[in-house]
């Protein structure tokens, strides 16, 4: 082969191999235990920074204009990840009813920073919805634990 | 006094700079995910940007070449204009993460739609360019990035173990490919290549001289220093609240939260203030410093001490940059994706832009006595192999945790 075929070769190889990280790591695809449990522990990661934002409404310690954006922001992020879960495909079926847990978990989740988003000014509101995430946080972990093997 | 106050201005003026919505993103991250051990990351970016500010200040004022210039002398065209293209990518998405950055904040601050504020924030950044002289824009966003203060504020206030703390200086490697993802990210943000592009310009700009290597050394160890504690006092505030409650801040505006839980309104207004001129300089810092790059590779007239009618093809590419920027910013991806893309890609062309640097900076016959001593020569190339071997794990890296994203 002369010079300059070797050198297609390698770069087509080059651009194969770059294609085919850029698709593993897009999460496009079947969803494994792993990435569902990543999916739920994010939820629970969502549920605790939106307990932040809500105590800051609560305690009136925070500026509306903030609490509506960053429960937007949130909400969103939840209803995503909801979508994401209930869109993909199970490489393990057993786990179907720990996906249907989550999904609900994260649609709660969205409900609660909604309501937050229609009330960033008012404490009551702030206090409920912080207490109400903290749940959705727990269920979150549990369905974790539960995927992980850890639950009783 | 007044070579006091040109130093505290440096300062002020590094401070701005140094805290870009890299910074901001990738410290919070880090405390949040590690808790404190990745503080020594942070010392070791800060001690390394110093370092080489400082070469880079030195050889602006004794030849009155900037970086750029330097880079296509000692490395030809060939290579001169690899270095150019590397950068001009990474500057071009620093800025548009920038701008993402400073319309996220509005949105915060006065809740209207983001792509609005993107728009305004470009608009503001032509009026305050138009309006101000050079010093005046690096004073400008330094003294307001101060109000980022209120950062060190929240560290006493939240009073964490301190034994806890002082134990994340001591390096320590993980062997996760997720913790070595994030001590290239804040090495990198602390390091990304337009500081140093912008700050040896800047010298230019404002005519430094052998006269000025004293405030040149102040301003890269003391302004770097507090900007570096400022983004010390990220990790802790991070660390302290999100570690145990398991938050994974991928949003800007939760960058702010840890300071409303301390001081409630008024530490999220002043930590939201803060961040609004700190990106805002980095903003200015990064266009300036992709236009700045072009002009000098191509033997243009630059500078914004020349004005528009003297460097035309300068002030048109700085447009053009800024259209760009915009352009990404709207395109509706996420300003911290780009940031952290941009800070990983960053890292790739680190060697090219400090190579050339060290090299010139050590050259007896080129700088005289005011070549790198013992101690900058050292200090030089152990951070020059850092950075090689960080720039050959970056990409791999930002492959296998899927960014950061686990």
């Amino acid at each position: 082969m002369s010079a300059t075929g070797r050198k297609r070769v390698r770069s087509a190889a080059l651009l194969t191999l770059l294609v085919a990280l850029l698709i593993g790591g897009s999460g496009c695809g079947d969803l494994s235990n792993d990435e569902l449990n990543r999916g739920v522990e994010s939820l629970s990661a969502l549920a605790a920074q939106g307990r932040l934002v809500a105590n800051g409404v609560a305690r009136d310690a925070t500026k509306t204009t903030y609490a509506r954006a960053m429960a937007r922001t949130l909400s969103e992020q939840a209803e995503h990840e909801a979508e994401k879960l209930a869109d993909a495909t199970l490489e393990e079926p057993g786990t179907a009813d720990q996906r249907h847990a989550a999904v609900a978990v994260a649609e709660e989740i969205s409900g609660l920073l909604s309501t937050l988003q229609t009330f960033p000014g008012d404490e009551r509101h702030g206090e409920l919805v912080e207490k109400h995430l903290g749940e959705a946080g727990e269920k979150a972990d549990a369905i974790v634990a539960q995927l992980s093997g850890d639950a009783p | 006094m007044r070579a006091i106050l040109k130093i505290a201005l440096g300062i002020i003026a590094a401070i701005g700079g140094f805290l870009d919505i890299g910074d901001l993103v990738f410290t919070t991250q880090a405390g949040a995910l590690f808790r404190y051990d990745l503080l020594w990351a942070v010392v070791l970016g800060v001690v390394g940007i110093a370092v080489y500010a400082e070469m880079s200040g030195r050889v602006a004022a004794v030849s009155g070449r900037p970086v750029f210039d330097v880079i296509r002398m000692r490395m030809g065209f060939g290579m001169g204009l690899a270095a150019l293209i590397a950068s001009t990518i990474v500057n071009v998405l620093t800025l548009a993460a920038e701008l993402g950055g400073i319309a996220i904040v509005l949105e915060l601050l006065f809740d209207a739609p983001y792509s609005m504020f993107v728009v305004a924030a470009a608009i503001a950044l032509v009026g305050i360019v138009a309006l101000l002289p050079f010093g005046g824009i690096e004073r400008f966003f330094g003294y307001g990035g101060l109000l980022l203060l209120v950062v060190v504020a929240t560290v006493f206030h939240q009073n964490p173990d301190w034994g806890e703390v002082g134990r994340g200086f001591i390096p320590s490697i993980d062997s996760s490919t997720l913790y070595l993802y994030f001590v290239v990210g804040v090495f990198a943000a602390a390091l990304m290549p337009y500081e140093v592009h912008f700050y040896s310009s800047g010298a230019i700009e404002e005519r430094w001289t052998e006269e000025n290597l004293k405030e040149n050394r102040l301003n890269a160890i003391v302004g770097y220093g507090v900007g570096g504690i400022l983004a010390v006092g990220l990790v802790i505030v991070s660390g302290f609240l999100f570690h145990p409650l398991g938050v994974e801040p991928d949003n800007l505006g939760t960058v702010a939260l840890p300071m409303q839980g301390a001081f409630g309104e008024t530490g999220l207004l002043l930590a939201l203030g803060g961040m609004l001129f700190c990106v805002g300089g980095a903003a200015i810092d990064s266009s300036f410093a992709a236009s700045y790059n072009l002009a000098q590779f191509l033997g243009w007239e630059w500078g914004r001490y020349q004005g528009p009618r003297k460097a035309p093809r300068f002030t048109a590419s700085w447009l053009v940059f800024l259209l760009l920027g915009i352009a990404i910013a709207q395109s509706g991806i996420n300003p911290v994706d780009i940031t952290e893309y941009s800070v990983v890609l960053a890292v790739v062309a680190l060697p090219l832009t400090y190579l050339p640097v060290l090299l010139i900076a050590g050259d007896r016959s080129f700088m005289d006595r005011y070549a790198n001593g013992r101690v900058a020569s050292f200090l030089g190339w152990l951070y020059f192999a850092v950075i090689v071997v960080l720039a050959l794990a970056a990409i791999p890296l930002l492959l296998a945790t899927n960014a950061g994203g686990g």
